[in-house]
């Protein structure tokens, strides 16, 4: 018999899902008996949800083992090779404090959605309570999923979700162009991901994340030559098939966490409203890969080349992101090639070895991302629903709570001392550091994460004085609207964690004074043996370099990666913090184009689409319609002309067929006749 | 004693103007009466095998022949009958409606 916290788990995502149905059912029959479009049983949900995770977090730690993992069989395996097919809660330390993160940025979400939402007077408010609901339930799912297959079911939800939430102004010619393009980008690295679930099942037999028998152990054995056995495919060894998997399901994180090259569905997935942004395209969603890959750390960790490749892709979508932030005009396209760019970091610290660095950072990037989208929300309603920020400046004054929040999420962002940023951002860039003195390619990926440290700065306060200090550039930023407690309640919430999250694991400091503050270390260690960052760092394959000694090499990588947020920032600070700030991206000239239009990542997708892909289908097509359906039709005339001429035969008068009867019994009697030696 | 060879010649004889009816004619009642010939020709062989052999098994089986040919007269009557209301004829080749 579990312990209460853990048979209540289930509730968890239970709760969302019921106010979901609430918001979805009573809002098409009765919405007049809905309070607030269906916020309140939302609100109430997603705060239950949260309760329970906060219990079920402290459960796990006071737990022996550090876990609680139950499953049910949903089909159960036929034949020799069987493999049953479950539906599994794992409910370990990284799980639990993500399922903290979803609920608490959910019940945040839903209130800020009272101000944003409701007092706004939008119109389908069940619907969109509804799919919050769908979301967060799908998403808590996701986070407590015992296996493969499970997580891959309930990733494709939260997919779905993001597009209904997307695309909720469907009658606006944006929204549902941006929602069909987060879906098929995100569904062409789900494809990838799809085939590695089968993969692995066909690998392994199974693809449970946790006890003896769940894939990573396998692997491990199967790799170190310790009897188990795995069917490998393709002729590969097994160390090439497991990379192969790897980077199968690899698709799957790089759509969803936008990496690149499928990052472009996020910058337009900002066409829904902010909030969706805040909770799915910031804090939660996005970080669904990440969280996929920490889940299955113990697998990667195995894979050197894999690994190396996570670790570039994030350094170069780090600062590959963060330079575009740096033209944009309006506030949530800065936050949302910012969220990019930093899910790069968090690719750049798995991939480096920093399993603790990278869940340290997805969980501070959670709260300051989040609060900046739900400031550029508050930020939103003032400006009367205008995001450019040239037509703001010298907010202020006007909405000090919005503004003290923003700064907060702000120097988050961009990583200065002692704001949660900083501490994170710092950890994954030492991990990149202390293992890249060893590994020219983590060199590479490091040197990139580092100078993307300086774009983040500027991009971030560029944002900040634009739209909060100088002078009024338009009537509506000289008169803004009023934004009620339901905007300011999450914003001072998520502005406190912003500035404090990051004291759970101060390493520079715990490096410098010897006093243990590496708390989020030691939870992360408090796991099942095989999910514990030890055994990680374990696995990893990579040595440690260190320049001097090892406290010189901490202070360095902290003291470079400030000075360079510094400089960033100071640089925004010099030339945006005046009261009539000028277009100095302009200065850039074909540069600045080339950024303004990402790259020409987005032009190059529809040339692959409509330049390669089109005439690639168009040729397949000539080839299904001559050659292969040609066949088909071919013998399909061959049997009807064939036919056509034979059915002459049949006369309908008795008497010709009674003559070829007698024709053939004769013929009949010679050929025996003849066989058998009559004649 | 008449040796068998001299009943089964008759038999085939008769067999052989029982198939030329039917090749022939046209007319269904001709067609029929062609049929008990070949029939006939079939149970002369029998009771000359019966009596070959020593035994009344092929003499039993030729009553069943003539039992059989009777039921299949009642029922070529009838097929005949409604020939005859459909095509006002009872020439056989005439009824080729059902062919294609």
């Amino acid at each position: 018999m579990a312990a209460l916290p853990f048979e209540l788990a289930p509730a968890i995502a239970a709760l969302p899902f019921v106010s979901f149905l609430i918001a979805l059912l009573v809002g098409a029959f009765a919405p007049r008996l809905l309070p607030k479009g269906g916020a309140i049983p939302g609100i109430l949900a997603t705060a239950g949800s949260l309760v329970l995770s906060v219990w079920a977090a402290v459960a796990v730690w006071n737990h022996p083992d550090g876990m609680y993992h139950d499953s049910i069989t949903w089909v159960a395996g036929v034949g020799d090779a069987a493999f049953d097919l479950q539906f599994g809660i794992l409910l370990d330390p990284l799980s639990t404090m993500m399922l903290v993160i979803v609920s608490l940025v959910a019940v945040l979400v839903h209130v800020f959605s009272l101000g944003y939402m409701n007092d706004e007077g939008e119109t389908g408010l069940p619907r969109y309570y509804a799919g919050l609901g769908l979301f967060t339930a799908s998403m808590l799912s996701f986070v407590f999923a015992s296996n493969l297959l499970m997580a891959f079911m309930f990733f494709e939800l939260v997919g779905l979700c993001s597009w209904l939430l997307i695309g909720f102004w469907f009658r606006e010619p944006g929204p549902p162009s941006a929602a069909k393009k987060a879906f098929l980008v995100t569904r062409f690295g789900d494809y990838f991901f799809l085939v590695g679930v089968v993969g692995v099942f066909a690998t392994f037999g199974t693809t449970a994340f946790v006890g003896s028998e769940s894939f990573p152990i396998l692997a491990d054995q199967v790799l170190a030559g310790e009897g188990a056995s795995v069917t490998t495919f393709l002729g590969l060894d097994p160390q090439a098939w497991f990379s192969v998997l790897g980077l199968l399901i690899l698709g799957g994180v790089i759509g969803k966490s936008a990496q690149f090259p499928l990052h472009t569905w996020l910058p337009d997935a900002m066409e829904g409203p902010t909030p969706v942004s805040a909770l799915i395209h910031a804090a939660t969603m996005v970080a669904a890969g990440v969280y996929l890959v920490a889940r299955i750390y113990g697998f990667y960790a195995l894979l050197p080349q894999v690994m190396a490749l996570i670790a570039l892709v994030g350094g170069f979508t780090a600062l590959f992101a963060a330079t575009m932030g740096v033209v944009k005009r309006e506030i949530k396209q800065v936050l949302a090639y910012s969220t990019i760019s930093q899910y790069g970091y968090m690719m750049l610290g798995l991939g480096a070895g920093g399993y603790v660095a990278a869940t340290f950072h997805l969980m501070t990037h959670a709260f300051f991302k989040a609060l900046l989208f739900l400031g550029a929300g508050s930020v939103i309603i003032a400006m009367h629903h205008n995001e450019n920020m040239w037509d703001m400046g010298g907010l202020k004054e006007k909405m000090p709570v919005t503004y003290y929040a923003f700064l907060s999420g702000s120097l988050a962002l961009a990583g200065i001392v002692p704001f949660s940023g900083f501490w994170s951002k710092d950890e994954v860039l030492y991990e990149a550091l202390v293992h890249g003195l060893e590994s020219p390619i983590l060199l590479a990926a490091y040197a990139m994460g580092l100078l993307a440290v300086f774009f983040t700065g500027f991009y971030t306060f560029r944002m900040v004085f634009l739209t909060f200090h100088g002078k009024p550039r338009t009537d509506t930023a000289r008169d803004p609207h009023a934004v009620g407690w339901n905007v300011k309640v999450p914003l001072v919430v998520l502005g406190t964690l912003a500035a404090v999250a990051g004291l759970v694991n101060m390493v520079p400091v715990a490096e410098v004074t010897g006093i243990h503050l590496e708390f989020l270390h030691d939870w992360l260690d408090a796991g099942p043996e095989a999910l514990t960052a030890h055994h990680y760092a374990d696995l990893i394959p990579y040595a440690s370099g260190e320049i001097g000694s090892p406290l010189l090499t901490v202070l360095l990588s902290a003291g470079v990666s400030l000075g360079l947020a510094l400089s960033g920032a100071g640089a925004a600070w010099l030339l945006y913090d005046v009261p009539e700030p000028i277009r100095h991206t302009d200065r850039l000239g074909r540069v600045k184009t080339v950024l303004f239009n990402n790259y020409y990542q987005d032009e190059f997708q529809v040339w692959l689409a409509n330049g390669v892909t089109l005439p690639l289908a168009r040729v397949a097509d000539k080839f299904d319609q001559g050659v292969i359906d040609g066949v088909v039709n071919g013998v399909s005339s061959v049997s009807l002309f064939s036919g056509g001429r034979i059915k002459r035969i049949q006369t309908g008068v008795v008497s010709n067929y009674a003559f070829l009867l007698t024709m053939g019994l004769v013929v009949l009697l010679v050929f025996i006749g003849v066989t058998g030696g009559w004649f | 004693m008449v040796p068998i060879e001299y009943y089964l010649l008759l038999s085939a004889a008769v067999f052989c103007i029982g198939v030329f009816g039917i090749l022939t004619r046209k007319n269904a009642l001709l067609f029929l009466m062609s049929v008990e010939l070949l029939l006939n020709a079939a149970n002369i062989n029998l009771v000359a095998f019966s009596r070959f052999h020593g035994n009344l098994t092929g003499q039993t089986f030729s009553l069943f022949t003539l039992a059989l040919a009777a039921a299949e007269v009642a029922i070529g009557i009838g097929i005949i009958l409604v020939l005859y209301r459909n095509f006002a004829d009872v020439d056989v080749t005439k009824a080729t409606t059902m062919r294609w």
